[in-house]
């Protein structure tokens, strides 16, 4: 490692003007009053204390009772001498150079580059790197850089980032945060009861075939953990039986307690609505919007369209007088506003927990017609039981089709892509 | 959804409309909820078409798809009206045998006249295919039988028969026919015996439909005679019976294919069916007369959300097949007997909205004052997620489903009996456990990127499931964080350095305690125990992975892991 010395603010003020010590030694009679150096040093611009201090150590001066009286006047400023050689770039005498270093006119630094640098210079050669010594000490002004290959791309480099998938559903979150919805959630293994039977789906009828379902071999029965939950059972089996208080006329069977316990993979995200309008998990206000986006699972064989794991986008909306036209315009503001759809379409549908039922085609700009979102009016089978008696609108998307539109997909299973380079190319939405 | 294929020819004829375009046709079909899939007006005859309505049956042909449109296109309005005469064809349920416990039920009807061309054959066998897979759970709760009702000779028997005391000759399709056989072997060898064999298994005898003549109809619910339980274009008149379980099935299946051949002018006869004393009272008979419900003018008016006058909701019911009689605010109204579908006044609402046209009312959401928000956890962990990331890691995402392989044996871990969610239906092992720790799924994502440039920094934030017995499902989903680090080589300093900057980031203290774990290295693990108040908790687990596993992932590089409790990380910042 080589040294380069680098003169300082202080030490440049010296360089030009000379050393305070010097100048006024030179100006000083024979014996003056320290008052009167003083005042002689400050009329020419000397700082006194500096130039006592050194006159002193130098043994030019002696002082004795106040007085002043001068013993040597230097021949020649050496240290002003030694400034403009390191200036010049030129060798100084070790002593000196310590003196200077340690009076803090002249500064060290440690840079390897630089001696090399400084030799391409004195030799008049193109410089490839400049460095913070010839920064600092200006040298670069006599150097000639060499032009880069600025046209050449950069090496790739992998920036750390969010999962593009996660990042796609965290923005259409916060979109429906925008729009005055309130996240809820629930547990990845639920209660067949709230997937099913609190959403009036019949046991042992084809309306809970309406998905095909993973059952649990281990846990298998759940628990009923409060008063409050067996009243609300008790409730969704007498309208499962005879209507209950609904205004239903019911399923008419014998409903079966036990099956309605038995704990399953949650098939839908329409399981936690239930959870929240009865409170027993969560709490709701009316009036209120409440979104989830959670994660599904259905006995599919994987395939380019089809997982066993799915997100699963939804919610419900509950106020007083809310209708079927608020449903429609609900349902037409929300595909707006995620899917840059350009117009939508609705279609008659059928989910054993709404009525009425509908489906929604939106316009999208590159893919046409794509059905998007299906959503209704809970039915009062649903509601009543879980002691709301006012209205409420629920609505569920295809979150992973428009996802894969989003981020250039084909194949649903990229989505939870395995491979490292997809995940390092995909870009940032 | 059930498919369905039919004739654009017949289903005009039936409809009395025909269709110049076909967006004309689909606006249609949306009256009866149903969606053109394949084929178009211009294409021909053959259409195919979706129907979204899995507890409407009767939309499940040609005929119930017409029906609906008819009443809003053909001024066909009110409920259709299907008479019902006496007939004298008996069938005799036999409680000396064992037909209570194998099937024990069965309702039957004749339609007499019927004109029954090709098309007619296809939508008959389409719609009982239909019922019973769909509505009848693949037979096991509707199975139906149609027959040529001129070779029957009253009275039918329905009993059991032990599976080698009879024989008939099954019907065959159109490549097979077969000869005479018994019911044991038409279990083991007929392509329907081994289809729905299931549905009689552990049954010593099998339920039988058999004549006057010792004329076997059918084994239900697996296959019909050649001789009586063929239905050709020769056919005039039929026997249809449905037999299962439970009536409140059995019945509207009868009556849905019942009505699909009376619309297309068949004539309806009842049959006698007896059932035995220990039955109790069974009501089985056929009967076709409209069902009876009320609706509130005002509530429905209310719900719409538009202005519509009470004369043009009654008309709109009438389009949807009902008749309505108003008294006041209260419409009585009758509707048809195939409808099984009718529980609530909201069922009636639909069809009146059907009627009007979804897309004929302007979306407009009312104003409602409310806040949004994100739940909390949420929020910090996706913060968390911006904090890893821009530390130079590449986030993944795994699924929650996985197998006990990779979440124990590969981490070198003794596979536990009961401390992990396990699915009971799996369709493929690999997708037959929950996680239960986070690990192994950036394990697994590492084993398949070998090919890929190193080094790779990976993180995953996931929910793992932990069995909880005292809460309400028996298991608790616990917000997890991994990260993984490998290259050619690696230093334990770096996923220490990153544990540091993450924790620090969100102004966690913490401290690493030596611990033993077999999935890392003697001596190169640590518990990661975070600091609360002036005790620490353990909240993870920090080391660089054992080589006997990164053998079982065939990882060929070292790699540095951490798992942390992010459950536990969120508590600590909530306080």
């Amino acid at each position: 490692m080589t040294r380069k010395h680098v003169i300082t603010k202080e030490g440049q003020q010296y360089l030009e003007q000379g050393m305070p010590e010097n100048k006024l030694v030179n100006i000083l009679g024979p014996e003056t009053p320290v008052k009167e150096a003083k005042a002689l040093a400050e009329k020419n611009g000397i700082n006194f204390g500096v130039a006592l201090q050194w006159m002193k150590q130098n043994n030019w001066v002696e002082m004795e009772k106040g007085v002043l009286f001068v013993r040597k006047k230097p021949k020649q400023d050496k240290l002003k001498d030694a400034l403009q050689a390191l200036d010049k770039g030129k060798a100084v005498d070790a002593t000196i150079l310590t003196i200077l270093l340690r009076r803090k006119l002249v500064e060290e630094i440690k840079d390897d580059h630089s001696s090399k640098a400084k030799q391409i210079l004195e030799q008049g050669k193109e410089l490839t790197n400049i460095d913070p010594s010839l920064i600092k000490t200006g040298l670069w002004k006599n150097a000639t850089l060499k032009p880069y290959n600025v046209t050449a791309t950069g090496k790739r480099i992998y920036p750390g980032k969010k999962h593009p998938y996660r990042a796609f559903l965290e923005d259409t979150k916060l979109k429906l945060v925008e729009m005055g919805f309130q996240e809820m959630t629930g547990p990845n293994i639920e209660m067949e009861f709230w997937n099913f039977d609190a959403l009036y789906q019949a046991q042992n009828h084809p309306s809970r075939d309406w998905t095909e379902t993973y059952r649990m071999f281990y846990p298998k029965i759940g628990n009923v953990v409060n008063e409050k939950m067996e009243k609300i059972i008790d409730n969704v089996a007498k309208t499962h039986e005879n209507g209950g208080k609904s205004g239903s006329t019911g399923w008419k069977y014998k409903w079966e307690r036990a099956q309605a316990m038995q704990l399953m993979p949650r098939a839908h995200d329409t399981a936690i609505s239930p959870r929240y309008l009865s409170e027993i998990s969560g709490e709701i206000e009316i009036p209120g919007k409440y979104f989830s986006l959670v994660r599904c699972y259905r006995p599919d064989v994987i395939d380019a369209t089809h997982g066993v794991e799915f997100n699963q986008f939804g919610g419900i909306i509950v106020d007083k007088n809310l209708s079927f036209r608020d449903l429609l315009g609900l349902l037409k503001d929300a595909v707006m506003e995620i899917s840059d759809a350009e117009d939508v379409k609705f279609y008659p549908d059928y989910y054993p927990f709404t009525e009425p039922s509908v489906q929604i085609s939106a316009k999208h700009p590159e893919l046409g017609w794509v059905e998007l979102a299906g959503a209704g009016i809970f039915r009062e089978e649903v509601t009543k039981p879980l002691g709301i008696d006012e209205t409420v609108l629920a609505w569920g998307f295809g979150i992973d089709r428009l996802a894969m539109f989003k981020l250039g997909i084909t194949d649903i299973r990229d989505l939870f892509s395995r491979d490292l380079a997809l995940l390092r190319n995909s870009k940032v939405i | 959804m059930p498919t369905l294929e039919i004739s654009l020819k017949d289903l005009e004829k039936l409809a009395g409309k025909g269709f110049n375009t076909t967006e004309e046709l689909e606006e249609a079909l949306m009256f009866a909820k149903a969606e053109l899939d394949q084929g178009a007006i211009e294409e021909g005859d053959d259409l195919k078409l979706d129907s979204k309505d899995t507890n409407r049956p009767d939309l499940w042909s040609t005929e119930g798809v017409a029906r609906e449109v008819a009443g809003r296109l053909s001024g066909q309005k009110g409920c259709p009206n299907y008479e019902v005469s006496k007939g004298d064809l008996v069938v005799n349920v036999d409680g000396g045998s064992q037909i209570k416990k194998v099937r024990p039920f069965t309702v039957c009807a004749v339609v007499k006249g019927l004109d029954i061309t090709n098309e007619v054959i296809l939508q008959m066998i389409q719609l009982q295919e239909k019922i019973a897979v769909t509505f009848g759970r693949n037979r096991k709760e509707v199975a139906i039988g149609v027959y040529d009702y001129n070779k029957i000779k009253s009275p039918i028997t329905y009993k059991t028969f032990k599976p080698t005391e009879l024989k008939f000759k099954p019907l065959g399709d159109d490549e097979t026919s077969y000869e005479e056989m018994t019911l044991a072997d038409i279990i083991e060898k007929h392509p329907k015996g081994k289809e729905f064999k299931h549905l009689l298994e552990g049954e010593s005898e099998y339920p039988i439909f058999i004549d006057a003549d010792n004329q076997v109809l059918s084994m239900p619910p697996i296959i019909n005679s050649d001789y009586t339980g063929k239905v050709t274009s020769e056919t005039k008149d039929v026997f249809i019976e449905c037999s299962g379980f439970e009536l409140r099935f059995l019945i509207p299946a009868l009556n849905t294919i019942v009505a699909a051949l009376a619309d297309r002018g068949g004539k309806v006869e009842s049959v006698i069916t007896n059932y035995p004393d220990k039955y109790g009272e069974v009501n089985a008979e056929i009967n076709m007369n409209p069902k009876e419900t009320s609706v509130s003018l005002k509530k429905m008016k209310k719900l719409i959300g538009i202005d519509i006058a009470d004369n043009e909701i009654i008309e709109l019911l009438e389009q949807a097949r009902y008749n309505v009689q108003q008294d006041g605010d209260e419409l009585n109204l009758q509707y048809p007997c195939y409808r099984q579908d009718i529980m609530h006044w909201r069922d009636v609402f639909e069809d009146v909205m059907i009627s009007y046209g979804y897309n004929k009312i302007e979306p407009k959401m009312k104003k409602m004052a409310t806040k949004g928000s994100l739940i909390e956890k949420n929020v910090f962990v996706d913060k968390l997620s911006e904090v890893l990331a821009g530390m130079g890691m590449q986030e993944v995402l795994s699924y929650n489903l996985t197998n006990k392989e990779d979440l124990f044996e590969k981490m070198r871990l003794p596979v536990p009996d009961k401390e992990v969610a396990e699915i009971e239906n799996v369709v493929s092992k690999n997708w037959s456990v929950f996680r239960s720790w986070l690990l192994p799924s950036v394990m697994e994502f590492l084993s398949k990127n070998k090919h890929n440039e190193y080094p790779q920094e990976v993180f995953e934030i996931g929910d793992v499931i932990v069995i909880d017995e005292k809460s309400e499902t028996k298991t608790r989903d616990v917000r997890k964080l991994a990260i993984a680090l490998t290259n050619s080589v690696v230093n334990y300093e770096q996923i220490a350095s990153q544990l540091n900057a993450l924790l620090s980031s969100i102004g966690v203290e913490y401290k690493l305690d030596v611990i033993d774990y077999v999935s890392f290295i003697n001596g190169r693990v640590a518990s990661i125990n975070l600091k609360d108040g002036e005790k620490y908790v353990t909240a993870g687990i920090m080391g660089e992975i054992h080589p006997q596993v990164l053998n079982n992932w065939q990882i060929e590089t070292p790699v540095l892991a951490l798992e942390l409790d992010l459950d536990v990380l969120f508590k600590l910042i909530s306080k």
